[in-house]
């Protein structure tokens, strides 16, 4: 990871509320988070859907127009003051070249298909209390950087719910 | 030009015109009702008269791609009226006054931070009739201007202008701030 960092020769910060991208918007840069947090969502025609969170030491990616260098859907707003790191697709792509690079960019994108697949395991959960518990057990510092609201919309339930679970 | 170029730096400038104003949340009241002089306009009434035109176009604009027929074409070229337009309507080292439409002029309306939610909500929209007007042509697709429903521009045009006329208005509200603190200085 350290090594994908040092390729950015750009930081952007932006505040509370600000997007990093839009819904339709060609974004093929990877960030890593210095500071803040961030979400990444979807907005149909009335609902938000939150599907990924970033916060410190993390990499963000609108990973589809990563890939295909097409439009991609997702939004990226900062949940605070936010302060990222800019690598392009380019610097990846030069950096990878190399074989032992290129060892390293299997292992991250294995890394990833990982956590998409501990993902749809929580989508397909009914039990709001075993979603929660399998995103605490995997993720306890999520509960510490992120506001429950967005939590809870994450894991597809009311704040109260998420509330309550927590208690228990 | 071509088209999906043309809707990337519209959904860029978008992005840069919400992040400015999120940035106007943390001010407080009276910073944000501070004017120059009767005359003129605070923040919010700035934002309000931008709302007004949002009022306007944006419902037209839905309208017309949901009725439309005419495909979508891989390049778009501004037409001579709407590039007129659009360009009249960019801010200028020293901002021009223009006149307002009665209609369009929120002077002295009790107005509070939620004009604030409003125009994000509708910046929200526009993102997603853009999003839309992939599907359509931006060329054959026409929008009725608020002057006269006879006077209509491309769709392409829409979008520009109405994107620089926001803009136009948050050079002004940086212009109110600038004066305010010479003001309280």
């Amino acid at each position: 990871m350290k090594e994908i960092v040092e390729l950015s020769n750009q930081t952007i910060t932006i505040g509370r509320n600000e997007f990093l991208k839009v819904k339709g918007s060609i974004d093929t840069n990877i960030y890593y988070v210095e500071s803040g947090s961030l979400r990444v969502f979807i907005l149909d025609e009335y609902e938000e859907q939150t599907i990924r969170f970033g916060y410190k030491e993390n990499l963000i990616v609108s990973l589809d127009s990563f890939l295909t260098g097409k439009p991609s859907d997702f939004f990226i707003q900062a949940i605070k003051k936010t302060t990222v790191k800019v690598v392009t697709k380019q610097q990846i792509d030069t950096f990878f070249k190399t074989a032992v690079n290129s060892n390293l960019w299997t292992n991250i994108l294995e890394g990833l298909i990982l956590q998409q697949m501990e993902r749809e395991i929580d989508l397909l959960t009914n039990s709001p209390k075993e979603r929660y518990q399998r995103v605490l057990k995997r993720s306890p510092q999520l509960f510490q950087e992120i506001p429950n609201r967005y939590i809870a919309n994450y894991l597809r339930m009311s704040a109260e719910t998420l509330s309550r679970l927590k208690k228990s | 030009m071509q088209s999906e170029k043309l809707i990337q730096s519209l959904l860029e400038q978008t992005r840069e015109i919400i992040n400015q104003v999120e940035q106007l949340r943390s001010y407080d009241f009276q910073t944000l009702t501070w004017k120059e002089n009767e005359l003129s306009w605070n923040t919010l009434e700035c934002l309000a008269h931008l709302n007004l035109y949002g009022d306007f176009y944006l419902p037209a604009i839905e309208r017309t791609i949901k009725s439309s027929t005419a495909k979508a074409e891989l390049e778009f070229k501004s037409g001579f009226l709407g590039c007129y337009f659009a360009k009249s309507m960019l801010p200028k080292e020293k901002l021009n006054k223009m006149k307002t439409f009665k209609d369009k002029n929120p002077l002295n309306a009790s107005l509070d931070k939620s004009v604030i939610d409003k125009f994000i909500n509708q910046q929200i929209k526009l993102l997603e009739l853009l999003n839309q007007s992939r599907k359509v042509s931006l060329n054959k697709v026409k929008i009725p201007t608020s002057i006269s429903s006879l006077i209509t521009l491309k769709l392409g045009d829409t979008f520009q202008f109405s994107i620089n006329h926001s803009k136009r208005h948050l050079a002004q509200i940086e212009k109110i701030q600038v004066v305010m603190k010479k003001h309280s200085a």
